[in-house]
């Protein structure tokens, strides 16, 4: 086969991570090479170093042999390298013809359009793949398993296509949109093209791919080839050691005490109404998909957001929480989701981010700051926290993302909450800080505080709940007990079917 | 990034200046080894504390801007709210109010000016520069309305004595920026507000989840620059003898040079008042040179556009060098 992609030392840094470390490999043509690793493993910033989004800090790749060096996904794009977002990249104004030939529409030597020409060629090109629609109509008016079939079209009708990339291609598409997707992945393979396939759905990768490229921490591990390697192995390969292990581990000898945490159809102008209840020592999972509301909730009960309806009542009594600072005050703290935009204050120091939330404790009546206290508390949430930093007065950017989070936490905890609410709390941070993380939440509900936790991996959300919830599409779809907890049984209760999609 | 027991003497002096304070000093050195060349009288004690008498105005304000630009904001009306001050005191006195009565109204509208901005900026979600722009249009022609565009003359001796005499041979105005200097420069680096300020404008969101209150502390910000302001036009006016509509046009142009100069960064979160105060020394030294080698008046405008250009680059090379630094101290902890 003829194409051959070849990345060499290729090295990546963001501020507080290490996003690919030396990472050499090939993928060849007329193969489906899956990309497979943890959140946060390097896969979609590899992605993006090959389209040219960024510049790689070491390293180099070549296309057959040569050295390519994209300054835009544009220029990727006309070398014959394309990635399929998640997020579609097209024009929803525009018909499905303009969307192909977008910034190269045929035209006459006056530059006037000739849109019939372009519509005859997209029209060919549908034809190819086998799909009902016309070329003049417009996207909006598309599914969005046409939308992405659209940019895919796009993609195909450069003549010198030789890489394809799908970033989570499946993740909104149903089973006979998938089964439409994969016969078209079959087709490109067939051409010769160069197919990469990031997904975490292990089913997927065992159907439609030939090889699989396993990545850890920014690593490269290897490539196994997907019908000799069993499941079990390329997980282990992936996350480093048995997870099962470290869930088997944590010290969950504790008590369930009286209800804690009463939430009584809460909702606001993000969220339908919610009803909840949580205990004292307990750790209260919430599952669902991404956009299932789960974040949504908490930022209703903490004030971040502004409540429409409900109630919320803290040992029964009935409290309102009309910004975030209110919610601290009552007992209930939230570490969010997007560490960087929400968590962190990138211009302060350790110290002063653990110190953020207690400005009021550690000043005196004219608001001056005790620098002994502040010294103080962040002394004791770095040696509590097992914080890994220089000195205290560093910057927090400067720290690894599991570091950085560990801060947040300190932050939190410094305020002496009752309820401790954790949205995605290992998002992107290595093996090692998540099992100290996990230790973190089990200590905390053994201490009697009541431990919400949102997370995205079922396996987390399994290992370390009492009792989960499920969210979709903005409501509450069940509650089980952890121990009557699988996989499938919280897939099937977050999934949305096929008619409530919009 | 070295570890602190390998400084050497000359890097701790260094690191407690700060490098880009060092720089400024720097400048301040070069311009008046330049213009005392051009003119001997330039490095006199009379023009020293000419040059701090004209920095009043534009010092007072720079501190308003710290605070707000620090923030994450920004605010383009004190020239207009500095003329209508100096308009507004000078009429309330010439309808023979109390001297104090007259200053503690136009510092109301001080108040009032910064409560709108504050008001477009945290309700209407305008942003601080086009929020800004129309107070900056609205007050000016206030400023022409309540006095029919005429200048307006202050006969009143205790307000000039007040505002225009001199202790220890320092003019009142110049006691008054050095008192605000040391005062909100305190308040920045050693309060819980001044804490705040610095966290907003890192992230707000992050900031409000962590418990504070975004648009109390930038309502406030904005009230201070309009009330600084309101104290400086009446300080300016009462040193004119009078209250001029036309007056102060680009203060607040000059202010913002000076805070950018002095390492506050437009990305907010970043810089402090010592920066400030070496900033505004410096840029009306320049200006005050530009007029003693009689550079033609225009010339001057061009010249501060250059002045502020250069801060605006210099702005964005340390904004660069702290990035490629935090990448660096990754790559360090991140091994």
């Amino acid at each position: 086969m003829g194409d051959i992609l070849e990345f060499k030392h290729i090295s990546k840094y963001f501020p507080g991570v290490k996003a690919l470390d030396d990472i050499c490999f090939k993928a060849y043509g007329g193969e489906v090479l899956a990309f497979l690793g943890e959140n946060g493993a390097g896969k979609s910033t590899l992605l993006k170093v090959l389209n040219g989004d960024y510049k790689p800090d070491a390293g180099e790749y070549l296309l057959n042999g040569e050295q390519k060096h994209f300054h835009s996904p544009q220029e990727a794009i006309e070398e014959g390298i394309s990635v399929i977002y998640q997020e579609r990249q097209i024009l929803l104004e525009l018909s499905v013809a303009e969307n192909i030939y977008l910034g190269r529409m045929p035209a006459n030597k006056f530059g006037v359009i000739n849109t019939g020409k372009a519509n005859q060629m997209a029209k060919k090109i549908i034809e190819d793949f086998g799909l009902p629609i016309a070329p003049t109509t417009k996207v909006k008016d598309l599914s969005i398993a046409y939308q992405q079939m659209v940019e895919i079209m796009k993609a195909y009708s450069r003549e010198n296509l030789k890489v394809v990339c799908f970033d989570e291609p499946t993740a909104s598409l149903s089973d006979s949109e998938i089964d439409s997707l994969f016969a078209i992945i079959e087709k490109l393979k067939a051409q010769g093209k160069i197919i990469i396939y990031v997904s975490h759905r292990m089913s997927e990768i065992r159907r439609i791919t030939d090889k699989v490229a396993i990545f850890k921490d920014g690593h490269y591990i290897d490539t196994v080839k997907t019908q000799e390697t069993p499941e079990k192995e390329m997980i282990k390969m992936m996350v480093g050691r048995d997870l099962g292990d470290i869930y088997a581990k944590l010290d969950k000898d504790k008590e369930i005490g009286d209800v804690l945490l009463e939430v009584k159809d809460v909702s606001s102008d993000y969220v339908k109404p919610v009803s909840f209840t949580l205990h004292k020592g307990e750790v209260l999972g919430f599952s669902g998909l991404v956009g299932a509301g789960r974040t949504e909730v908490m930022r209703a009960i903490i004030g971040a957001d502004p409540m429409r309806s409900g109630e919320v009542y803290l040992e029964g009594k009935k409290i309102v929480n009309r910004s975030p600072r209110e919610a601290m005050e009552n007992g209930i703290v939230l570490v969010p989701e997007d560490r960087k935009l929400q968590g962190i204050l990138s211009n302060l120091s350790v110290e002063g981010n653990i110190n953020i939330s207690l400005l009021k404790k550690n000043s005196n009546k004219l608001g001056v700051i005790s620098r002994r206290k502040e010294a103080r508390e962040a002394a004791e949430g770095i040696k509590n926290f097992r914080i890994k930093t220089p000195s205290p007065e560093k910057k927090i950017v400067e720290l690894s993302g599991g570091n950085q989070q560990k801060c947040i936490v300190a932050r939190s905890i410094a305020t002496e909450p009752k309820v401790l609410i954790l949205d995605e709390p290992t998002k992107g941070i290595d093996v090692g800080a998540k099992s100290e993380f996990y230790e973190m939440i089990c200590k905390f509900a053994k201490q009697g505080l009541g431990v919400i936790l949102i997370s995205s991996e079922l396996p987390e959300v399994m290992g370390l709940s009492d009792r989960i919830i499920v969210m979709r599409a903005l409501q509450v779809s069940g509650e089980i007990m952890a121990k009557d907890a699988t996989e499938t049984r919280l897939l099937s209760m977050g999934m949305i079917e096929e008619r409530e999609r919009g | 990034m070295e570890n602190t027991e390998k400084k050497s003497g000359l890097k701790k002096i260094v690191s407690m200046i700060g490098g880009n304070n060092l720089v400024l000093i720097g400048a301040i050195i070069v311009v008046f080894v330049l213009f005392t060349s051009l003119n001997r009288n330039f490095l006199t004690l009379q023009n020293m504390i000419n040059i701090l008498v004209a920095a009043s105005l534009i010092g007072i304000v720079a501190i308003g801007h710290t605070y707000l630009i620090i923030a994450g904001q920004n605010d383009l009306s004190p020239g207009s709210i500095a003329a209508f001050s100096g308009v507004m005191a000078a009429l309330l006195l010439g309808k023979g109010m109390p001297v104090l009565a007259a200053i503690v109204i136009t510092l109301l509208f001080g108040v009032l000016f910064g409560l709108f901005n504050a008001w477009m900026v945290n309700c209407i979600k305008l942003e601080a520069f086009i929020a800004t722009l129309v107070t900056q249009t609205i007050v000016r022609g206030f400023a022409y309305i309540i006095c029919d565009g005429r200048p307006v003359a202050i006969s009143n001796r205790t307000f000039i004595v007040l505002l225009n005499s001199r202790f220890l041979n320092i003019p009142v105005a110049v006691w008054i920026m050095l008192i605000a200097f040391v005062l909100f420069g305190f308040i920045l680096s050693r309060t819980r507000f001044g804490r705040s300020i610095y966290a907003i404008g890192g992230s707000a969101e992050a900031a409000r989840l962590a418990g504070l209150n975004p648009k109390r502390i930038v309502t406030i910000c904005f009230i201070l620059i309009g009330v600084l302001t309101a104290l400086g036009g009446m300080t300016f006016a009462a040193r004119m003898n009078a209250g001029q509509p036309a007056a102060n046009i680009n203060l607040e142009f000059d202010a913002i040079t000076a805070v950018i100069l002095g390492g506050v960064s437009f990305a907010g979160g970043v810089g402090g008042m010592f920066g400030t105060v070496l900033g505004v020394f410096l840029i009306q030294a320049f200006g005050t040179g530009l007029i003693m080698v009689n550079v033609p008046t225009f010339w001057q405008n061009v010249a501060k556009g250059a002045l502020l250009l250069f801060a605006l680059t210099f702005d964005y090379i340390r904004k660069e060098r702290r990035e490629k630094e935090l990448i660096a101290a990754s790559k360090k902890n991140a091994q």
